[in-house]
C-alpha cells in the first residue's frame, strides 16, 4: 500500500527569491493578469464541458501555482476546490521530480491520499516554462496552471461518485495519484483510454478534455506574461503577493484577543450509523500567531466517514478566510500562517485507505463549524460557520421512459438550508456565502432532464434558528418520481443541526422521508441504501435551517412582525421563540406588536432562563 | 428630409448628435437633469436649435426622427424606487427569487447583504396550478386563489403585478387566464407582466427575476416616455420617438413601456452600435469596442460586424435579466476614478470623483487624485482649452493630490506615481477586455480596438499595448459617440419561443407555427415603429444544444424548412459548435430548445461621421509641442489641432491630437491617419 505523508507535503515551501525587488505596481499588474487567466481557464471549462455539473453548476475552479507548488492566484470558484488544489501538484512534483515536468505536459490526479479531496474531484495541471535568466538558452518551469472539476462519476461500486458504505477507498472508485495525459504536447491515448474505461459516464472524457484544454490555455496565457516580464520578475511578483497576503493575515490575527479557545461539535453518525462523531478544536492566538489543534477528535477505527488531511486543511483555511478582510488575496500566504495540528488516525487525518466520500462533507464541513464555535465569544461579529449539513446528494436511479436509458439524478436542485445569521445580518438566499458561486438546477431544467415533478421547494416557516438576527429558514421539498426508481443517500443534521452563535438558537433539523405520504414511508435514519420508490410516490426532504445570532429576546419586535407577515415565522413562533406578542390577524393584515405584553413575556422568559 | 437627432443620456452629460438635411454631423452636450431626464433632453434640443440659428419650435417642425437612449430604467433599479410590485406564482415555487439558484456575489463575506426586494415574501402569492415540461395540465388553475391573491396584493398597496407559472412558455393558458382575472379584480392596476411574454423560456428563477424587474420598472418607463412625447409634441414635433434597447436596436415607446426591462443596461449599447457602423466604414469587422468615460469603462466584442449578444448570465443591479443583450462588460475605471494606497498597494477605482468635485486638476475642490490627474501630469491633456475650451486644468492641484495620497506613502516621486496609476488602470481595463473575449473564445491579437468616450483616445494606445492589438480606431465624435450610435441603430426585435425536443422529434408544423407567430408579432411591432412590412429583414434561427448543455446556439435557417433542411441544420450546428468551442459531437443528436427570430428595419446612415478641416498636410494643423511621458521619461511630442485636419492627414508619434472634448495620444513609433469618414486610425509598432 502506498503511503504519502500529507502533513509533510503541506509544509511551507519557503520562498523563491530572498529579497524581491519587484516594484509594487508591476507585482499588482501581474497579480491581475494571473487572476484574469484563472477566470479564462474556468470560463473555458464552462464553455466546453457538456455535463450540467460543470457548465451549469459552476463546480470548477482554476488556480496558478509556482514551480514549488505554492498557490499564487485563483479564480473565485468553490472554496474547497481552490483550497485543496496544491497538494496533488506537490505530490506529483515530489514523486516524479521536477525533471518529469516537461514543456507541453499535462497531468491528471484525483486521489485523496495523494493530496486530493475525494475521488470525483479531478485536478488537471500543466507546467509553464520560460527562458532561464541564469542560463541563457535554457528554459525552466516557472509556474503551474491547474484546474479542478467535480465529475459525475469516478468508477467504483456505485454510480455517482459517492459510495458511502464502502469499507475502504478502493471500493469508492478508481484512484489516479498522478498520470500524464499529454506528453510534450502529444495526447497519451493509452492513458486517456484507461481513464475513459474507468468511468461510467460517456461524457466524462469530453469533460476531462475540457479541463485539459483549459490547462493548456492557462499555459499559453501565462507564457505570454512570462515572455513579457521575464521569469525572475514574475517569481518576485509571486513572492510579493504571498508576502502581502501573509502580512495581512498576521495583522488580522494580531487584532484578535490572545488566548486559548476550545470547542466541540458532533456529526450525527457515519453512513453505517456509528453515532456521535466528535470533533474537538483548540485554537491558540498569541500575538500574530495562530495555532489550530484538532487533538481530541474522534479516533474510533470502525467509523466510515473520514476527512483527509488536505480536506481538513482546506475547510480550516476556508473558515478562517471568511473571518478576515474579504479583500485579502487567497494564496499560499494564508496557508503558511496557520500552524495546523491534526493527529494521524483521527477522523480529520485518516491513515491511508479509509473511505472518504462521505467524510469529505462530514466531518469535513464540521471543521468550519467547530472553529466558529470556538471563536464566537471573542470574534462574535465574524465567527459564523460557513458550512452545511448536506450529507451527500440524494441520488435517484432508474430508467428514463423517454430514452429507454438509465438515468442518475443527483437532485442538484435549488433548496434552502443551513445558512447561519451573522451579527447585523439575517441570513438570506439559499446557502451560506461560501457556496456563492455554485449554481443549482431548477425545476424547469431538471424536470425536462429527469422523470420527476418538483411539487414543493419553499422556505418552511419557523425553521430558521431564532436569534437577534435570524438564521435562514430551511425549505420543504417534495419530489414525485414518475418511474420506479431507487434512492441512495446519507443524511446528517437530524440530531445536530446548524448551531446558533453568541446565544442564537440552532436551526431546525433535517428530515428525509422516501415514499412520503404512502402507506409505507421510509424515514432515513442515516443512510438510504438503494431504497425502492414506485412511480407516483414522493420524496420529502425538510432541509434544516441556519442557526441564529445573538439572543432572540433582543430581536427588534418590528423585525419579528415583518417576519410573521412574510411567514418566515408564525404568530406562535414569534411568541415562543422571540417573546413577541402580536395582536390582530395575518389573514386581514392587521397584525401589530403588543408592546406591553411583549415586554412582560420577554421578562418572564428571561427570568425562566436564569 | 429633415434633421435626424440622436440623444443619449449619460450620468453627467446628455449627448446630442444631429445630422442636418445637408448631411452635416453636429455634436453637442448639455448637463443631464437626473430628477427628470426629459428636461435635459429638451434643453439639449433647444441648444442644438441655436446652433442652426433656429428656435426650438422651428427645429422640432423640421425634425425627421428623434432617437433616444435613456437611463431611467437603470436609475429605477439603482435607487430601487419602482412600482410596488406583487407576484402570482406556482404554488411551491414562491421563494425562487430569494434563493437565487444559491448564487451570492461575495463568497468570502458572511455579512454581505441581500439585494433589496422587489416583491417581499408577503407579496408573492402561491397559486395552485401546475403544468409539466410538455405543457400538459397536471393541476388546473385555481381561479378563486388568483382572485383572492389579487385582492390581497391590492390590500398590500401593490400597483404592478407579475405572473410566473412554471412552463408557461410551453403553454401560456394559465398565465393568460390569470391576467384576465387580475383585470377583473383590479381594473386600475398600473401594469401586468406575464412571464411567458417577458421571457418566453426557462428556467424559472431567471424568468421570475426578469418578469419581476419588468413589472417593477415598467410603470416608471411608461410615465417617462409619455411625458417626453408630450413635451416633444407641444414643441411642435409630430414624428416618431424611438428608444434604444439593450439588444442594440430601437423600438417605439409603447413597446418599451411594456418591455421596460429591455431598456436596462442599454446605455453602453448605443456606442457599440455606432462602433459597428464606423468600423465597418473603415473596413474593420472584428474588433473590441471600448468606451472610457468619467466613471466607467465598457467593453464589447464585435465579430463579423455584429456585437456579441448574450442571452445567458446577465446580472444587472443584482437581478438576473434573461433577455438577449449586447454583451458589454463594465468596470469602474474612468477619468474620474480615484487612486489610493491601501495596505501598501496602489488601487485605482472603482469609485469616481464624478463631475463634482471631479479630478483635483478641475479645480472644483477635489483633493483626491484621479486618472485624469495622472493623465494631466504625464502631459496627455492640454492645460488650457480643455472641455471645448471652457476649462483650464490646475496641474499643481493634480501634483499636490498625487504627492499626498500616492507618491509620499509609496516613496515615489509624483511622475512615478502618475505612471503607476496609468499602469494599474490600463491593466485593469485590459483584464476586463480579456474577460469579455474569454467568454467568446476570442484572441485580442487578432482584433482592432475602437475607442471612444471622453477618455478613450487618451488610453487606447496603452490598452492596445497590454492586449497585443496593433490597430486602434478613434472616431472624432468619440466624446458623444453613444448619441451617434442610437441615431444609426436599426429597429430591432429579437424574439424567442421555447420548443424543447430532440432534433429527430421536431415537428415541422410546430416550428413553422412558432416562427409565423413570431413574424406576425414582429411585423406588428415594427409597423408601430414606422417600418413598413416590406422593409422588415428577418433572420430565423433554431436554438440548439447537445444533451445536457446549458447554452444554446443559434443556427440560422436559410430557406424554407423541410425534413432535409432539418438534417442540414444538424450539420450546421456541429460545425458552429466546432468553430466556436473547438469541438463537436457529430454522432450526438442535438436538442432543439426553441426558435428565434431577429427582425430588423434598417435606418439611413450618414456617409461621414464628423466634419473635417482642410489641412491635408498635418504640419499645417500643428499648434505646438508638449513634454509627454510614455513610461520612460518625458519626450517632446507635437501637438495638433484635430478639427483642422483633413481626410488623408498623416502624422507620427510621439504626438497629441487635441479635439474639443478629448485627446488622441499617439505614442512614439506609432502613426495616425485621418480617414474620410472622420475616424482616426492609429497603427501601433
Amino acid at each position: 500500500m502506498t503511503s504519502v505523508d500529507l502533513v509533510r507535503l503541506a509544509r511551507s515551501r519557503g520562498r523563491l527569491v530572498e529579497h524581491p525587488s519587484v516594484d509594487r505596481v508591476t507585482a499588482e499588474v501581474i497579480r491581475g493578469a494571473m487572476e484574469t487567466i484563472c477566470f479564462e481557464m474556468a470560463t473555458y471549462v464552462s464553455r466546453t464541458a457538456t455535463t450540467p455539473i460543470l457548465n451549469q453548476s459552476n463546480e470548477r475552479n482554476a488556480t496558478v501555482l509556482d514551480a514549488t507548488g505554492r498557490l499564487a492566484a485563483l479564480s473565485v470558484g468553490i472554496p474547497q476546490f481552490m483550497l485543496t488544489s496544491t497538494l496533488p501538484v506537490r505530490f506529483a512534483l515530489d514523486f516524479l521530480g521536477p525533471e518529469e515536468f516537461r514543456e507541453g505536459d499535462v497531468f491528471v490526479a484525483n486521489d485523496p491520499y495523494h493530496g486530493g479531496g475525494h475521488l470525483p474531484d479531478y485536478n488537471v495541471f500543466a507546467p509553464v516554462f520560460a527562458d532561464d535568466p541564469e542560463t541563457p538558452g535554457r528554459r525552466r518551469m516557472v509556474l503551474i496552471a491547474s484546474i479542478q472539476c467535480h465529475h459525475g462519476d469516478t468508477g467504483g461500486a456505485v454510480p455517482g461518485g459517492y459510495n458511502v458504505t464502502a469499507t475502504d477507498v478502493w471500493g469508492e472508485g478508481v484512484r489516479w495519484p498522478v498520470v500524464k495525459v499529454v506528453d510534450r504536447g502529444e495526447p497519451r491515448r493509452d492513458v486517456l483510454y484507461a481513464l475513459a474505461a474507468n468511468n461510467r459516464l460517456p461524457t466524462y472524457i469530453g469533460d476531462l478534455r475540457a479541463q485539459v484544454g483549459a490547462a493548456q490555455l492557462g499555459v499559453r496565457r501565462l507564457g505570454e506574461v512570462l515572455d513579457r516580464y521575464g521569469a525572475r520578475t514574475v517569481e518576485e511578483a509571486v513572492d510579493h503577493m504571498i508576502d502581502y497576503a501573509g502580512r495581512r493575515f498576521r495583522e488580522e490575527v494580531a487584532s484578535w484577543p490572545d488566548g486559548v479557545y476550545e470547542a466541540d461539535t458532533w456529526v450525527d453518525h457515519d453512513p453505517l450509523g456509528h453515532p456521535d462523531i466528535h470533533l474537538h478544536v483548540k485554537i491558540t492566538v498569541a500575538g500574530d500567531q495562530l495555532t489550530i489543534d484538532y487533538t481530541g477528535t474522534d479516533e474510533r477505527p470502525e467509523i466510515q466517514a473520514w476527512s483527509t488531511f488536505g480536506n481538513t486543511r482546506g475547510y480550516t483555511v476556508g473558515q478562517i478566510a471568511t473571518m478576515m478582510d474579504p479583500e485579502i488575496p487567497k494564496n499560499e500566504g494564508f496557508f503558511d500562517q496557520i500552524r495546523l495540528i491534526v493527529p494521524e488516525g483521527c477522523v480529520l487525518n485518516p491513515r491511508p485507505g479509509k473511505p472518504v466520500s462521505a467524510g469529505t462533507h462530514h466531518p469535513g464541513a464540521e471543521v468550519g463549524e467547530v472553529i466558529a464555535l470556538a471563536m464566537q465569544h471573542v470574534l462574535g461579529d465574524r465567527a459564523v460557520p460557513q458550512t452545511y449539513k448536506t450529507g451527500i446528494p440524494t441520488i435517484i436511479v432508474g430508467v428514463d421512459p423517454r430514452t429507454g436509458r438509465p438515468f442518475t439524478d443527483h437532485s442538484a436542485e435549488v433548496y434552502a438550508g443551513w445558512c447561519n445569521a451573522a451579527k447585523g445580518m439575517d441570513a438570506w438566499g439559499a446557502q451560506n456565502a461560501s457556496f456563492g458561486n455554485l449554481w443549482k438546477a431548477t425545476a424547469e431544467i431538471n424536470e425536462s432532464l429527469y422523470p420527476h415533478i418538483q411539487w414543493e421547494r419553499d422556505y418552511r416557516t419557523d425553521s430558521g434558528g431564532p436569534g437577534r438576527w435570524r438564521g435562514l429558514c430551511g425549505s420543504h421539498y417534495e419530489k414525485e418520481v414518475l418511474v420506479d426508481a431507487k434512492v441512495y443517500t446519507y443524511v446528517v443534521g437530524m440530531k445536530y443541526p446548524m448551531p446558533g452563535i453568541c446565544g442564537g438558537r440552532p436551526g431546525a433539523p433535517n428530515e428525509l422521508v422516501i415514499r412520503y405520504g404512502s402507506d409505507d414511508p421510509y424515514r432515513v435514519t442515516h443512510t438510504a441504501d438503494w431504497v425502492p420508490i414506485a412511480a407516483g410516490q414522493r420524496i420529502m426532504y425538510d432541509y434544516g435551517g441556519g442557526g441564529g445570532w445573538g439572543d432572540p429576546l433582543e430581536r427588534d419586535p418590528q423585525a419579528v412582525l415583518d417576519d410573521v407577515l412574510d411567514e418566515y415565522v408564525s404568530v406562535e413562533g414569534a411568541r415562543r421563540d422571540y417573546g413577541v406578542v402580536l395582536t390582530g390577524s395575518l389573514e386581514d393584515l392587521t397584525l401589530a406588536v403588543d408592546a406591553q405584553a411583549t415586554a412582560a413575556l420577554r421578562a418572564r422568559l428571561r427570568a425562566e432562563r436564569a | 428630409m429633415g434633421y435626424r437627432v440622436g440623444i443619449d443620456v449619460g450620468g453627467t452629460f446628455t449627448d446630442l448628435i444631429a445630422v442636418t438635411p445637408a448631411g452635416e454631423v453636429v455634436l453637442d452636450k448639455t448637463p443631464t437633469t437626473p430628477e427628470d431626464q426629459s428636461i435635459g433632453v429638451m434643453r439639449g434640443l433647444e441648444q442644438l436649435a441655436g446652433r442652426f440659428g433656429l428656435d426650438l419650435t422651428a427645429l422640432c417642425r423640421d425634425l425627421e426622427v428623434v432617437v433616444h437612449g435613456t437611463t431611467v430604467a437603470d436609475n429605477t433599479m439603482i435607487e430601487m424606487n419602482g412600482a410596488p410590485t406583487g407576484l402570482l406564482v406556482t404554488k411551491g415555487h414562491r421563494d425562487e427569487i430569494e434563493m437565487r439558484r444559491v448564487h451570492k456575489e461575495q463568497i468570502w463575506d458572511p455579512t454581505y447583504p441581500p439585494p433589496p426586494p422587489i416583491a417581499r415574501r408577503r407579496a408573492r402569492i402561491p397559486i395552485p396550478e401546475r403544468l409539466n415540461f410538455e405543457g400538459r395540465v397536471l393541476v388546473p388553475l385555481d381561479e378563486e386563489a388568483v382572485r383572492a391573491g389579487v385582492r390581497r396584493l391590492r390590500a398590500l398597496g401593490v400597483r404592478s403585478i407579475a405572473v410566473m407559472f412554471l412552463f408557461s412558455f410551453v403553454n401560456p393558458a394559465h398565465e393568460r387566464r390569470a391576467a384576465e382575472l387580475i383585470r377583473e379584480e383590479f381594473p386600475d392596476v398600473d401594469h401586468v407582466s406575464l412571464s411567458h411574454e417577458v421571457m418566453p423560456r426557462g428556467p424559472e428563477f431567471e424568468r421570475t427575476s426578469t418578469t419581476l424587474v419588468n413589472a417593477y420598472v415598467a410603470p416608471r418607463i411608461a410615465g417617462y416616455v409619455e411625458a417626453l412625447q408630450r413635451k416633444l409634441r407641444e414643441a411642435g414635433y409630430a414624428g416618431p420617438l424611438l428608444i434604444m434597447q439593450s439588444t442594440g436596436g430601437v423600438m417605439h415607446p409603447e413597446y418599451v413601456s411594456r418591455r421596460a426591462v429591455s431598456l436596462l443596461a442599454s446605455g453602453p449599447t448605443g456606442g457599440v452600435m455606432g462602433a459597428a457602423l464606423v468600423a465597418g466604414r473603415s473596413g474593420v469587422t472584428d474588433f473590441v469596442a471600448m468606451d472610457m468615460g468619467g466613471t466607467s469603462f465598457d467593453t464589447c466584442l464585435v465579430r463579423r460586424g455584429r456585437p456579441e449578444i448574450t442571452t445567458d448570465w446577465n446580472w444587472r443591479y443584482r437581478y438576473y435579466i434573461g433577455l438577449p443583450m449586447v454583451d458589454v462588460q463594465s468596470i469602474g475605471a474612468g477619468g474620474g476614478s480615484i487612486a489610493r494606497v491601501r495596505q501598501g498597494t496602489l488601487l485605482v477605482g472603482p469609485d469616481s470623483a464624478g463631475a463634482r468635485p471631479g479630478p483635483a486638476c478641475y479645480g472644483r475642490g477635489g483633493t483626491l487624485p484621479t486618472v485624469t490627474d495622472a493623465d494631466a501630469i504625464l502631459g496627455y491633456l492640454p492645460s488650457d482649452g480643455f472641455a471645448g475650451g471652457r476649462m483650464t486644468l490646475d496641474l499643481d492641484a493634480a501634483r499636490r493630490a498625487l504627492a499626498a495620497e500616492i507618491a509620499d506613502p509609496l516613496g515615489l516621486d509624483v511622475v512615478e506615481a502618475a505612471w503607476g496609476i496609468e499602469r494599474i488602470v490600463n491593466a485593469s481595463m485590459a483584464d476586463a477586455t480579456r474577460r469579455v473575449l474569454a467568454s467568446h473564445g476570442a484572441d485580442p491579437r487578432d482584433l482592432a480596438l475602437i475607442a471612444y468616450g471622453g477618455n478613450g483616445g487618451v488610453h487606447a494606445w496603452a490598452i492596445a499595448a497590454e492586449l497585443g492589438a496593433r490597430r486602434v480606431l478613434v472616431p472624432r465624435t468619440a466624446p458623444a459617440f453613444s448619441a451617434l450610435g442610437v441615431l444609426v441603430a436599426d429597429h430591432l426585435l429579437d424574439l424567442i419561443r421555447s420548443y424543447v425536443v430532440p432534433l429527430s422529434h421536431v415537428e415541422l408544423d410546430e416550428v413553422n407555427a412558432r416562427l409565423s407567430d413570431l413574424e406576425e408579432e414582429a411585423t406588428k411591432e415594427l409597423r408601430s415603429s414606422g417600418v413598413p412590412e416590406d422593409d422588415v429583414e428577418r433572420e430565423r434561427f433554431l436554438q440548439m444544444c447537445y444533451p445536457g448543455q446549458n447554452f444554446d446556439m443559434s443556427v440560422r435557417i436559410a430557406g424554407p424548412l423541410d425534413a432535409g433542411g432539418l438534417l442540414d441544420l444538424a450539420g450546421s450546428f456541429h460545425a458552429l459548435h466546432e468553430a466556436d468551442r473547438g469541438f463537436s459531437f457529430p454522432n450526438q443528436e442535438p436538442i432543439v430548445r426553441g426558435v428565434r427570430l431577429v427582425a430588423r428595419g434598417r435606418v439611413p446612415t450618414p456617409d461621414h461621421f464628423a466634419e473635417l478641416g482642410d489641412a491635408r498636410d498635418a504640419a499645417a494643423a500643428r499648434v505646438g509641442t508638449r513634454e509627454v511621458a510614455f513610461g520612460d521619461g518625458f519626450v517632446l511630442a507635437d501637438v495638433f489641432d484635430g478639427p483642422r485636419l483633413a481626410a488623408g492627414a498623416h502624422l507620427e508619434g510621439p504626438a497629441l491630437v487635441q479635439e474639443p472634448f478629448t485627446v488622441v495620444v499617439v505614442p512614439p513609433g506609432a502613426t495616425l491617419h485621418l480617414e474620410p469618414t472622420g475616424t482616426y486610425r492609429l497603427e501601433l509598432p
